[in-house]
């Protein structure tokens, strides 16, 4: 019986971890599109962005850890770990070793965003347009219920979602009035040159 | 009645103190070293731009990285809007201010001293400019003048920093503070111009002395800026640990009727006039009870004013104030200051009340300095002292409609 909880668990963890984790690219392309509506600031796009990402880093242990732990696999830590070194299903396995992998570069790199600059959490931040699709893929290769109306409902949903916020991002790109504010306040508070 | 320490001597109508009048009240300026630190801790002296930190502390960490190569920035920025006290204190006192940079200086073992004053000020950097000019050249060559610009978050400390370095006030992401690598990648005192002109007597006539100045267990004197429905508003100097009440009657007592007290500036918060009578003015008290007294700001507002109007008019001044380098700073402010506008105006939209609510908790610490931290404080002090006026207000609309 716990076996199959533990089954149950990574399912359902998966799943949920999908959701989450597309929800996180859609409110992550929304803030650099600067949507903004009176009753949605812009501030609430990057605070939800920041509060999912955790919460589906969460969902995504959960996820790993009851595979590894589920006796009928013997996945074993290293399988979880080293991407294809799984004797199950390699591939799709080492999917979805990458695309975790590459969210805790993300991840992290973003808790320290203050110490190692902007430009470099940016560089690292475009893994996200990586890590997402081969989460997906690793979805579509190696999930139980891949073929089940409910679990096809969803990985349209999701897909949709990022496909349609991705080329919104793509089509609208607004002015930045962040940067005009900055420059004019920049302008304020710099030192007069006397001439 | 309050015993004066830095505005003892002659009346403020005698303008600013020469140096041959400071030198003969007050005799030359002591040794500032390791020692001084030590009875400045005993002291009880903490910092009065407005976070309370106790001095002897800061100098400490700084003199301990120092190696003789640390800065010291004397800060009379001065941008908070309703505060006139380190101006007033550059102006008739320039002598002590200098000698509490030069004595900072030399505790903490620095090679550079900068006076950043407030563009704006005129009189205090005329003040200060002059009393430089009757030092001694040597004294002279440790002490820079700096026009610090008109903007409120300019006298923040990793803003002047900032500004010394690149010419830009605007505030950096800690860590690294400023102690640990300011000016120069050096080690960097910042210290308000009061709290400097407080070591500067306190070097002098000791910690005991200063205790001495304060009452119940608060230490020595507070410079305040009395403001609003006062009948003698302005900056005055009174005992550490008095009442709200006594502040008042200084400042001629309160005209009209009294509806609240701001106290610590727009960074602070409203009291409630029944409330804000009793209070005791002391920073290390008040920040314990969850107050401040920030930069010693006491404004009236009395009951013929639209506390609405006032508040949004501040919060609005706070987010315009914004280095727009922090989201949640730039449009979390802006946003909230839009909300309270609007129910200001009696044109409040259906949830912008529960809206402030909900958005003030993901608006604090959310920024590189604590600009959204206070702004955020200030609103939620608003949104429970004019509680009423606030929901009335923010329902005027409803009922109008309907």
């Amino acid at each position: 019986m716990p076996d199959t909880v533990l089954w149950y668990t990574t399912r359902g963890a998966g799943a949920v971890s999908l959701v989450l984790l597309s929800a996180v690219v859609v409110l992550g392309v929304m803030s650099s599109l600067r949507f903004e509506v009176p009753s949605w600031p812009r501030f609430l796009t990057t605070g939800l962005h920041r509060n999912l990402s955790l919460t589906a880093v969460v969902f995504l242990a959960l996820h790993i850890v009851t595979a590894v732990v589920d006796p009928f696999t013997h996945l074993g830590w290293l399988a979880a770990v080293v991407p294809f070194s799984s004797y199950y299903r390699t591939f799709w396995l080492g999917l979805g070793v990458i695309a975790f992998e590459l969210l805790i570069a993300i991840t992290l790199t973003s808790l320290v965003r203050g110490l190692i600059g902007l430009s470099a959490w940016r560089t690292i931040h475009w893994l996200s347009y990586a890590s997402w699709p081969i989460a997906v893929l690793h979805g579509f290769g190696t999930g139980t219920d891949t073929l089940s109306t409910w679990m096809l409902a969803i990985d349209g949903i999701c897909i949709a979602a990022v496909a349609g916020s991705v080329a919104a991002r793509v089509m609208f790109r607004s002015p930045d009035p962040l940067a005009a504010d900055r420059a004019r306040f920049r302008e304020r508070v710099s030192r007069k040159v006397m001439k | 009645m309050t015993e004066l320490s830095l505005f003892a001597g002659p009346p403020s109508s005698a303008g600013p103190e020469s140096f041959r009048d400071h030198l003969k009240r007050l005799g030359p300026r002591p040794r500032g070293d390791r020692a001084l630190i030590d009875t400045l801790d005993r002291s009880g002296l903490v910092g009065r731009g407005g976070a309370s930190f106790p001095v002897g502390v800061k100098w400490r960490a700084v003199q301990s990285r120092s190696r003789g190569a640390a800065v010291v920035i004397a800060n009379g920025a001065e941008g908070e809007p309703l505060s006139r006290k380190d101006r007033t204190l550059m102006a008739l006192r320039p002598h002590l201010v200098i000698d509490g940079a030069l004595l900072a200086a030399d505790a903490v073992g620095a090679s550079r001293t900068l006076l950043y004053i407030g563009e704006a000020h005129g009189a205090a950097a005329s003040a200060i400019a002059r009393a430089l000019s009757e030092r001694s050249p040597a004294e002279l060559a440790r002490t820079t003048l700096l026009g610090a610009p008109p903007s409120y978050v300019a006298g923040e400390e990793t803003a002047a920093v900032n500004f010394v370095n690149s010419g830009v006030a605007a505030p950096l992401a800690i860590p690294p503070r400023p102690f640990e690598r300011g000016v120069d990648g050096r080690p960097t005192l910042v210290q308000n111009v009061e709290s400097l002109a407080h070591a500067a007597l306190i070097a002098r006539h000791g910690d005991v002395w200063f205790q001495s100045l304060g009452r119940h267990h608060a230490a020595g004197t507070i410079l305040l800026t009395v403001s609003g429905a006062v009948a003698k508003p302005g900056v005055i100097e009174v005992a550490s640990g008095c009442s709200v009440d006594e502040v008042l009657a200084l400042a001629g007592g309160v005209s009209g009727k009294a509806r609240a007290v701001l106290l610590g500036g727009y960074f602070g918060g409203w009291i409630s006039a029944d409330q804000a009578g009793s209070m005791v003015l002391d920073p290390k008290g008040l920040r314990a009870a969850g107050g401040s007294l920030g930069c010693g700001v006491v404004s009236v507002l009395d009951e013929t004013a639209d506390p609405l109007d006032v508040s949004a008019r501040i919060l609005q001044h706070l987010a315009n104030e914004s280095a727009a380098q922090c989201g949640p700073c730039f449009f979390g402010l802006r946003s909230l200051s839009a909300a309270t506008t609007r129910i200001a105006a009696r044109q409040a939209d259906h949830g912008d009340l529960p809206q402030l609510h909900r958005w003030t908790a993901m608006v604090k610490g959310r920024g590189a300095c604590r600009h959204p931290d206070g702004a955020v404080a200030f609103l939620e002090s608003a949104l429970k002292v004019f509680e009423p006026e606030f929901a009335a207000a923010a329902g005027a609309r409803g009922r109008r409609a309907s």
